[in-house]
């Protein structure tokens, strides 16, 4: 059983990876909290699975919600980030919460508040290896997550976007005298987050087989939580802190009980902001990004 | 408006519509009553599909020539669900809105909260879900349930469940954050197990989960691991379908027993291969002319009613909160009730008095009356969900005392 509980906390660590990658993207860089991810990965959910029970194909399912939660990134960037960018950081933060509760409405109006639910056949397949069993959803969304850090730690070392964005992630009045597009950057930012977010949203209701409006909050608080321990400014770090915090949270379930999960988890993140507030592999400073 | 007489005879309230349009008493008065359901929030489809019943009540009723000539006015308000904005919501439909008697509020946890506020402002308040055991009883004379408690069906549905599965070891899994679901999962189940000499394998270590959580791996594991031959999940069926998908996904298929909030077409779809034994006052599906008739009213309105999916239909909520109606305007033309503003607070006493002893009010599944703890003494069903539909395996009614059927 406990082999088994390794592959679940794998799995949830996967999730919460997944939507990591969305907030780290423009807190690492951008140092904004852009909390209407958590909404755009349950968008993304609401998106791909409706789409799949149009009958399309998961891949279309996949890029649509992605094409969706990237235009509603970029609008949370021109409405919540942009006007806001000189404000106190309380501001931006505020605003993106606004956004998030839009969302939520929104998709509790146009999809009710009942779990949205996939044909219960849909990537059912399991592999057993030995006591332990693995279902096909769930190793999508474990090689998703790992595909989907290396390739934005690629585009953040090796493309002018990537560039582009560390350069304004270390001063942007001086990114911008280097010739770097700061605005066109930053949308670019919020659109991958947004992007990243919807990609999740697809993965999650594929591995739970249901979305709620309300999928969001959770995910998303622990997403902030795993981003926190990986460290801000080191895209690696939620790959190593999601799976850590993903078996954490199973195994104190299972040894412990649900009512410990939440203490487990978030009393790391309190620990490593005490401790290590760079997080497990961030630099002090944070100059150096991702 | 074109109202056909099949529509006219849809409800009960509607029954007593008509016969109050003949003695049309009340021309040019108003019959105020208040409703609190939760239109947003995790259990925002039950309060919305509530509004579609509540509105084409009043709009069946007002056709139809009122209660006794006078219009029928339903003021509905959202809680989405949380107990301290159920209780403001009390306290506005007393004092501002000045209702005759209030139905709702949907939840256990809300009706915890919002029931000693009615029982302050001396307004009945009658909820159409909550089931948690004592609830009213705890906040007697003014707080009333057309619901029947947990444990009453219980007591009817396990020995079945028992009986028909071999199920001599279950687990429980239920979930912590909601109050009934706590009651039944906690302190109802463990007991009755024992009275009915089923063992329960997790005793100690009971499995729980917060409502909202999507992932419940490492709970379904751990029962799975212990080889129950069924499974009790208290839950309400939005927290349900969670942990139905995930006892699918890890082949772990055992006969399910619940309470009454798992009655829901979403619970069918989950998992059809595991059957799910619950008990309800009211089914879609359910055989019976006025009770068909009152499912062929209302779902077409809900299914048109934008926010709410294609292929909902009426919940057993709808029903009650049809019933509650209902017995509000029957209490008006039978109750001594004058409707004159100045009498308002004895009208909301004759209507209370009028409740405590109803006595030959015709439900949608029959008889309806409340014993002295403020819960509905009416006919239910022990039903299985299985392969996409609600099958009725046993009727009872939840006797009290020399209150029965």
């Amino acid at each position: 059983m406990l082999l088994q509980q390794l592959v679940n906390g794998l799995t949830l660590g996967a999730v919460y990876t997944l939507v990591a990658l969305g907030f780290s993207l423009v807190m690492g860089v951008l140092g904004v909290l852009n909390l209407a991810v958590a909404e755009l990965f349950m968008l993304g959910g609401y998106v791909g699975l409706s789409l799949i029970l149009a009958d399309y194909p998961v891949a279309v399912a996949i890029a649509g919600a992605a094409l969706v939660t990237a235009v509603l990134g970029v609008v949370v960037e021109k409405v919540a980030y942009q006007p806001l960018r000189n404000a106190p950081p309380i501001a931006p933060l505020l605003s993106t919460l606004g956004f998030s509760v839009i969302f939520q409405t929104a998709a509790t109006n146009i999809w009710g508040s009942d779990p949205l639910l996939m044909p219960p056949d849909l990537l059912d397949a399991r592999y057993r290896v030995g006591s332990v069993s693995v279902g096909q959803a769930q190793l999508l969304v474990m090689a998703t997550a790992v595909v989907l850090v290396a390739a934005l730690a690629l585009l953040m070392r090796h493309t002018r976007f990537g560039y582009g964005l560390r350069a304004i992630a270390e001063n942007r009045d001086v990114a911008r005298l280097l010739g770097v597009p700061a605005p066109l950057v930053t949308s670019g930012a919020f659109a991958l987050s947004g992007a990243l977010a919807g990609v999740a949203g697809v993965q999650i209701g594929l591995h739970y087989s249901a979305i709620t409006p309300y999928v969001g909050v959770e995910v998303g608080l622990k997403a902030i939580a795993v981003m926190v321990v990986g460290g801000t400014t080191n895209i690696w770090g939620v790959l190593l802190a999601g799976p850590l915090l993903g078996v954490l949270e199973v195994m104190t379930v299972a040894l412990g009980g649900a009512a410990f999960r939440d203490m487990t988890v978030y009393g790391l993140m309190i620990l490593t902001l005490l401790v290590r507030p760079q997080g497990l592999l961030g630099r002090a400073g944070g100059a150096q990004r991702v | 408006m074109t109202v056909s007489r099949r529509v006219l005879l849809a409800t009960p309230a509607l029954l007593l519509a008509r016969r109050g349009h003949a003695q049309a008493r009340f021309a040019g008065l108003e019959v105020k009553l208040g409703a609190i359901v939760p239109s947003s929030g995790p259990f925002a489809e039950w309060g919305r599909t509530n509004t579609v019943a509540l509105r084409m009540v009043e709009e069946q009723i007002n056709a139809a020539g009122g209660v006794g000539g006078a219009r029928l006015s339903i003021a509905i308000y959202d809680d989405a669900a949380r107990p301290a904005q159920a209780a403001n919501l009390v306290r506005k439909l007393a004092d501002d809105d000045k209702v005759l008697a209030i139905a709702g509020p949907l939840t256990s946890s809300a009706c915890e909260v919002a029931f000693p506020v009615a029982n302050q402002a001396r307004l009945v308040a009658c909820s159409q879900a909550s089931s948690k055991p004592g609830t009213a009883a705890a906040n007697r004379p003014w707080a009333f349930r057309n619901t029947i408690d947990e444990s009453v069906l219980m007591k009817a549905a396990l020995p079945w469940f028992k009986a028909n599965y071999n199920a001599d070891s279950v687990v429980i899994i239920y979930d912590a954050k909601d109050a009934n679901s706590v009651a039944l999962g906690s302190r109802i189940m463990p007991d009755m197990l024992k009275e009915n000499g089923i063992r329960l394998l997790n005793e100690g270590a009971l499995a729980t989960f917060n409502t909202g959580d999507i992932d419940v791996s490492a709970q379904v594991t751990a029962l799975k691991a212990l080889n129950p031959a069924g499974v009790v999940l208290a839950a309400d069926y939005s927290q349900a379908v969670t942990v139905l998908r995930e006892m699918r996904r890890q082949g772990f298929v055992k006969p399910v027993i619940g309470g009454t909030p798992l009655i829901s077409s979403a619970i069918l779809r989950a998992a059809p291969e595991i059957p799910v034994v619950s008990s309800a006052t009211y089914y879609a599906g359910q055989q019976g002319d006025k009770v068909r008739r009152f499912t062929e009213t209302l779902q077409p309105r809900l299914r048109a009613t934008a926010g709410l999916p294609p292929t909902i239909e009426p919940s057993m909520y709808d029903a009650h909160m049809v019933e509650i109606v209902g017995m509000y305007t029957d209490a008006v033309l039978r109750a001594g009730i004058t409707l004159k503003p100045e009498d308002l607070a004895a009208d909301r006493e004759k209507l209370r008095a009028h409740l405590a002893t109803l006595s030959g009010y015709e439900g949608l599944s029959g008889p309806i009356h409340f014993a002295e703890t403020g819960d509905a003494v009416k006919n239910f069903f022990v039903v299985v969900g299985q392969n996409g539909q609600w099958g009725e395996k046993l009727r009872g009614c939840s006797t009290h005392g020399s209150l029965t059927c």
